[in-house]
């Protein structure tokens, strides 16, 4: 036991004084809330001052209400209108028109025109020019009123009320309501039972890749440099894979501590309460699970590695299994209980993933957790005894990489 | 200490090690010569338990290999090598630990020996800063801070200026006064020859000599003729009394089939070349090898197929 903890130790404190250990400590999560939370920042932040749209109207029915609709609805935070809209119509043709409000899109006294065509209640087709078309708030706000007051006209002509017409078309909210095993009702968001899955799986994931990935480096690392015989003259082969199992994963446990840390600080920010304990807890046990048979394997398909690049090709691959079952994420979470999912999830490298994703949503049976645990457990056993035999043997081997049937041999020998 | 039984291994059907066996005692200093590819490292990988013999046994005072034995022996490879990321301080006090002792424990003898090699000053700088053969001495640190009972040394004074294979020699010499059991194996057989008690040369996978080295030179006996001259010695090797001829610029090692014939030698130089030392020797190990393992291309040079 002494000597798998000098292991750990070594590969612990020195992995973790590393120039990349510390960047991707620290850049991963910045790149990871700059990925996912700024560009909805950036389109969520309001105008700053009034915006000038102008508007060519032919119709002659639709400036006057949009005006007053817009100026009802937008504001900027200072209580200003957020839009200045300016008649452009003055009885000459379109074409004219279209010329002059390019020009004053040019000269920026409006940042875009709406031009409505006298036949918009019959078409419905309404065109929008500036020098910025991707500025879809502004686009959408507009084309939403407009529609409103087409909608409204048309109502009038047809000889409908307006007022009920909009009473009638309300739209509909859906208040989703969780019914548990118990029979009681508890009210959940669809965030919550998507962060609350994901977010384990994503960080099994990571630390998989973080522990897996300096697993692999060190062992090609010793091969290369010949520290493996001195090693392996020291302690049992066994010791060696255990000790940097353990040291590499208290690597990716702290990474992953930090990150949850800072996840769970943005989330109690946002108000969304993401665990249930009891889910939380079950998902613990897939998760430790999930880990040691992924950790297996990745040593089993990387220590026969010689160079780095071998490495890489083999990390890759086991990186696939991984990301899987993220892929199959949505239509897990969609049909939970469907058959397909439920013998999916007996696949042991698609257990953890699987079950911790259909929990928060609905509950499997009793059997299932025990049965999948069970398998689960078998297979960690299995897959440590064969990455046992294969590391025994792979860690003396610098030249060439071994073929299929020299891997099975080393599995029967002693 | 170690006594090797019969050991054997095969490796793709080409035998690397065939019923090797020896015995090295504690304050014995063990050369294991051979040529490249002899299968002196698979030996000392089975001594070490890195790799298992198809068959034979390998004991530590009597004992099988156990959990304790990895703390006695100490190692340094052939081909060398350490954390390059690593503080040297850092990367020897893993390795005591590994071989069971306290940090607390092993750092003043670290430093003990960091100032032996003139290391002191680096002690917390990175291995990478350091120079081939200072990286070496570390490796060596690392082989014997833990005080092994036995030491096992892959050519230990390759890569080491003069210097410090005089140190790494007198540092040898003192383990060796404290009762431990040294294997070294080398290419170099002055080296051998100055340094070991016993010997044991190993070709294609065989013992072939073994015993002490004065015993081994006995067994080889007084036909071995040292010359130095002026003139071209390239005739030497055709002479019909000369077995095998090592012919240098204006010097020349000679092994006659029969040492009657010193006296025909010498009248066969007469007037060809001019002599300034004529001596009847016992063969250095050096000739002994030759002997042995044969000349590059001749039928003793190539590697045995295995007739499983």
């Amino acid at each position: 036991m002494n000597k798998k903890l000098a292991v750990a130790k070594w590969e612990f404190m020195e992995k973790i004084k590393t120039k990349a250990f510390l960047i991707s400590l620290i850049l991963t999560p910045i790149i990871m809330v700059a990925f996912g939370v700024l560009p909805s920042l950036l389109a969520m932040k309001p105008d700053e001052s009034s915006v000038v749209i102008g508007i060519i109207d032919e119709s002659r029915a639709i400036a006057t209400s949009l005006a007053q609709k817009v100026d009802e609805k937008y504001r900027l935070p200072d209580g200003q209108p957020n839009y200045m809209i300016r008649e452009l119509f003055d009885g000459t043709s379109a074409d004219e028109l279209k010329t002059l409000g390019n020009r004053m899109i040019a000269n920026d006294e409006i940042e875009g025109y709406f031009y409505i065509p006298a036949t918009v209640f019959d078409s419905g087709m309404v065109e929008y020019r500036a020098e910025n078309v991707g500025n879809f708030r502004t686009q959408e706000r507009f084309s939403r009123t407009i529609e409103e007051i087409v909608i409204e006209w048309r109502a009038k002509k047809e000889g409908y009320d307006p007022l009920l017409l909009r009473r009638l078309m309300a739209n509909i909210d859906v208040r989703s309501i969780k019914v548990t095993g118990e029979g009681e009702e508890k009210e959940s968001g669809f965030l919550e039972t998507f962060f609350s899955a994901y977010v384990i799986i994503m960080m099994l994931m990571f630390l998989v890749l973080t522990s897996g990935q300096l697993l692999i480096r060190s062992v090609v690392e010793e091969k290369s440099n010949r520290l493996i015989e001195v090693l392996i003259s020291s302690c049992s082969a066994r010791d060696l894979m255990v000790g940097k199992i353990i040291g590499l994963s208290g690597l990716g446990i702290v990474q992953v501590t930090l990150w949850a840390v800072i996840a769970f600080v943005i989330s109690a920010k946002f108000n969304a309460s993401i665990f249930q304990l009891d889910i939380f807890l079950i998902a613990l046990i897939y998760f430790f699970l999930g880990y040691l048979l992924y950790a297996a394997i990745f040593v089993a398909a990387g220590s026969p590695a010689t160079t780095e690049q071998e490495a890489q090709q083999l990390t890759g691959y086991v990186t696939l299994l991984l990301v899987f079952p993220i892929v199959l994420a949505m239509p897990v979470m969609q049909n939970p209980d469907s058959t397909l999912v439920k013998v999916l999830s007996f696949i042991p490298v698609l257990t953890p993933a699987f079950m911790v994703m259909r929990m928060p949503i609905q509950m499997p049976e009793l059997w299932e957790f025990l049965a999948t645990i069970a398998l689960l457990i078998v297979s960690v056993l299995g897959m440590m005894w064969v990455a046992g035999k294969i590391f025994r043997t792979a860690i003396l081997v610098y030249g060439k990489r071994p073929t299929i049937s020299e891997l099975i041999r080393w599995l029967r020998a002693a | 200490m170690l006594k090797v039984t019969n050991l054997r291994k095969v490796f793709d059907r080409i035998i690397a090690v065939d019923s090797v066996s020896l015995e090295v005692k504690r304050g014995e200093v063990f050369g294991l010569l051979g040529p490249n590819g002899a299968g002196k490292t698979t030996t000392i990988r089975m001594i070490l338990n890195i790799i298992q013999p198809d068959s034979g046994t390998v004991t530590f005072n009597g004992l099988p290999f156990r959990e304790e034995t990895w703390n006695i022996v100490g190692f340094l490879p052939e081909e060398r090598g350490l954390y390059r990321k690593s503080k040297l301080i850092n990367t020897i006090l893993y390795f005591a630990t590994l071989k069971g002792m306290s940090e607390r424990a092993a750092k003043p003898v670290a430093m003990k020996w960091l100032e032996r090699f003139s290391l002191v000053d680096s002690a917390h700088r990175k291995v990478e800063e350091l120079s081939k053969g200072n990286q070496q001495k570390v490796q060596f640190i690392i082989s014997i801070l833990h005080r092994p009972q036995l030491l096992i040394l892959d050519e230990p004074f390759s890569g080491l200026d003069p210097v410090n294979q005089i140190l790494l020699k007198d540092i040898l010499l003192e383990l060796r006064q404290q009762n431990t059991a040294i294997i070294f194996s080398t290419h170099q057989m002055d080296q051998a020859e100055k340094l070991s008690d016993s010997i044991c040369l190993i070709n294609k996978g065989r013992v072939v000599v073994e015993g002490s080295v004065a015993d081994v030179k006995k067994r080889y006996g007084k036909n071995s003729v040292h010359l130095e001259y002026e003139g071209d010695g390239s005739f030497l090797g055709a002479l019909p009394y000369v077995r095998r001829a090592d012919v240098y610029q204006n010097y020349a090692e000679l092994e006659l089939s029969d040492m009657s014939q010193t006296r025909d030698l010498l009248t066969g130089l007469d007037g060809k070349l001019s002599l300034r030392k004529f001596e009847i020797v016992e063969p250095s190990l050096h000739s002994i090898f030759l002997n042995v393992v044969g000349t590059p291309g001749s039928a003793a040079a190539q590697p045995r197929k295995a007739t499983a």
